[in-house]
């Protein structure tokens, strides 16, 4: 009985881990959904991209000092996020300002053919290899009692909690946010109040990027091998987001880490006591989005929505 | 009173069918690759039948479906078991299957009555990851993800084998998969299912059952696809869960968009036009392209696709046809063109 125990918060534990980072993807395209309406399914391959750019500045780095320290994986983070918030203004330029007043599936296919786009352009530049990232935490490990929790997971889950908190203040409580607010409830009463909506909308396009390409950084060395259908794991952050609500913040947040917990549980425990588990551990994610949205189409923290005529 | 075709020029469609059935003997004539063409034409025309379905459903009525070779999969294990294992007679199975798979779009329709727009797209993606693992998972029939190996079809005693009786059976049903499509279109159920598309609730208070035609919607689309899935099993002799990827699926839809959503001849252009640039135009290049970058076949078919798409819902929304309908209005009208109407 005690190992069961064990193993489930073990599991418990990776799960939070690997919830985290869908939490954090799903923020990101949470964030563009409540500012501009527009869905972005690019989000996976913009972290995709995140973390191949982290890899380049790593490696040109270590190329030209030799021993990786700290100050070669902080310069390259700070390289990144420079990086992202010159590709999310790009983005903003190409995606969302043409597609401003065009129907909602248009703008999908917008998106999707954006995620083929440089998924195709990455594989091109970076080859087909996959790459193995270098882990700036080691693989050193805490142990309490029965339970193993590796120092990467442990920055993964403090890292995820710091940024929400910091979205979630520049959100609720600063000038700018509340002008995100105001022109996702309305952005033709916001830009009679005087707020530059196209500036907002940059900015929101900016804020997703970055918080995509942070999580790239942060799952890359997780997942031990970097290629390409890491941009997969992006649309795993669906389910998570209409789980919690899609469009609340604290949903994409609770949505994420619950389906991260689902997942790891049900490739570990479960599928030694069930055998039909084993058939369906990769798509459990599907399942629990359609079981959601058949039942409550709005999630744990959702708004209903009246549709007026 | 006109009837419902007279404003329609109907007399070149006779000769467009003689030139279909022609062409296979004029590429004979013309190159010694026929073999090949025939082959990509063929695969052009079970994607037709498909996006033909999928045009009336994504195009037509709105539900944007982005797990439509899921469909295909179906109808193409559905036949194949049927016809291998079960020991029904391929022609039989011509019928059953598309039933079948009709039945399967019923089941995904059901979630459609609550959801739409993009929920919708997200939860027929999850629909084909699922069906996916489900074929996988029933190894005693599909022998999972190893793939299946299928029998070349028999109809009224004589076997079909090889690329030209292939095109001449796929061309016969994509024609008649276009006529029906087409009179679907201008029917009653056509115009229904373009009043959900435009306002929901504008349609429901005109007295159109919604979830009605949405299930109905879902379930001719399912049709049409079956009819591909079972083309598709019997015609390349080999399937596997790998053939039916969720990229296919995208693929799919921007045939249809690329072509121009809400018209079946958009989708009928837009299918032509993206799997021809994708067989005959893309080897071409391909080698200049490899000398520069070290890659893989499929990355530089998938960037020009997304490009295309790109730029088409950004410059021509309206898609291939809607391009021919300017141009057939621009000569139209052409000493007196209003500047304005066509930039």
């Amino acid at each position: 009985m005690t190992d069961i125990l064990s193993g489930i918060s073990q599991e418990i534990i990776s799960g939070i881990a690997l919830g985290s980072i869908y939490a954090l993807i799903a923020l990101g395209f949470t964030m563009i959904y409540k500012a501009t309406e527009v869905v972005n399914f690019a989000q996976g391959d913009l972290m995709m991209v995140g973390a191949y750019v982290n890899f380049f500045f790593v490696s040109t780095l270590l190329s030209n000092s030799g021993e990786p320290s700290t100050w070669t994986f902080l310069v390259a983070l700070v390289c990144s996020i420079i990086f992202s918030v010159l590709f999310g203004f790009f983005l903003d330029f190409i995606i969302n300002r043409p597609l401003k007043d065009q129907p909602i599936f248009s703008v999908i296919m917008a998106t999707l053919s954006l995620a083929i786009i440089m998924r195709a352009l990455v594989a091109m530049i970076a080859g087909p290899i996959a790459l193995m990232p270098l882990s700036p935490f080691g693989d050193g490990s805490i142990t309490f009692g029965t339970i193993v929790i590796s120092i990467l997971d442990l920055f993964i889950i403090s890292s995820a909690i710091i940024l929400v908190i910091i979205f979630y203040f520049i959100f609720h409580y600063t000038k700018w946010g509340i002008a995100m607010q105001a022109t996702s409830e309305d952005p033709i009463a916001a830009q009679l109040m005087g707020i530059p909506i196209k500036k907002i909308y940059a900015l929101v396009w900016i804020f997703s990027a970055l918080v995509a390409t942070l999580s790239g950084i942060l799952l890359a060395p997780r997942i031990a091998l970097l290629d390409t259908s890491m941009g997969f794991l992006g649309l795993k952050a669906f389910p998570a987001a209409v789980l919690g609500g899609f469009g609340s913040i604290p949903g994409a947040i609770v949505g994420g880490v619950i389906l991260g917990v689902i997942e790891t549980i049900s490739l570990g425990t479960l599928s030694f006591h069930f055998e039909w588990i084993k058939e369906i551990n990769d798509i459990i994610a599907w399942f629990v989005l359609i079981a959601v949205l058949m039942v409550k189409p709005d999630g744990l923290f959702g708004i209903e929505k009246v549709k007026k005529v | 009173m006109k009837d419902r075709y007279d404003h329609e020029n109907l007399y070149w469609i006779p000769i467009l069918i003689l030139f279909v059935f022609l062409l296979p003997v004029f590429l004979k004539g013309v190159s010694f690759s026929y073999k090949y063409y025939l082959f990509v034409l063929n695969l052009a025309g079970i994607y037709i039948i498909l996006n033909v379905g999928l045009d009336l459903l994504s195009g037509f009525t709105g539900l944007v479906s982005l797990g439509h070779a899921a469909f295909l999969a179906v109808g193409a294990y559905t036949s194949a078991i049927m016809v291998d294992q079960l020991g029904v007679p391929f022609s039989l199975s011509l019928i059953l299957s598309p039933i079948i798979v009709g039945l399967f779009g019923f089941i995904i329709g059901f979630p459609a009555l609550r959801i739409s727009g993009m929920y919708l797209g997200l939860t027929t993606m999850g629909f084909g990851f699922i069906v996916k693992r489900i074929i996988i998972s029933f190894r005693e029939w599909t022998q999972g993800s190893a793939g299946l190996e299928v029998s070349s079809p028999i109809l009224f005693g004589y076997t079909i084998k090889s690329d030209w009786d292939n095109y001449y059976l796929i061309y016969t049903f994509v024609i008649i998969a276009i006529i029906i499509g087409r009179r679907i279109a201008n029917s009653k159920i056509g115009r229904s299912l373009m009043a959900i598309r435009d306002s929901e609730q504008a349609a429901e208070a005109s007295g159109i059952n919604l979830s009605q035609y949405k299930m109905l919607a879902f379930f001719i689309s399912g049709i049409y696809a079956g009819l591909a899935g079972v083309l598709f099993a019997h015609t390349s002799s080999f399937i596997s869960t790998d053939h039916f990827d969720i990229l296919l699926s995208i693929y799919f839809i921007i045939m249809v968009l690329v072509g121009g959503a809400s018209s079946i001849y958009g989708a009928v252009l837009g299918t032509l036009f993206i799997v021809l640039l994708d067989n005959l135009f893309v080897p071409l290049i391909e080698d200049q392209i490899q000398l520069l970058f070290n890659t893989q076949a499929g990355d530089i078919q998938s960037l020009i696709f997304g490009l295309i798409m790109f730029l088409f819902i950004i410059f021509q929304p309206m898609g291939l046809y809607g391009m021919w309908l300017k141009m057939r209005i621009y000569w139209k009208l052409f000493p007196f063109n209003p500047r304005q109407r066509f930039t």
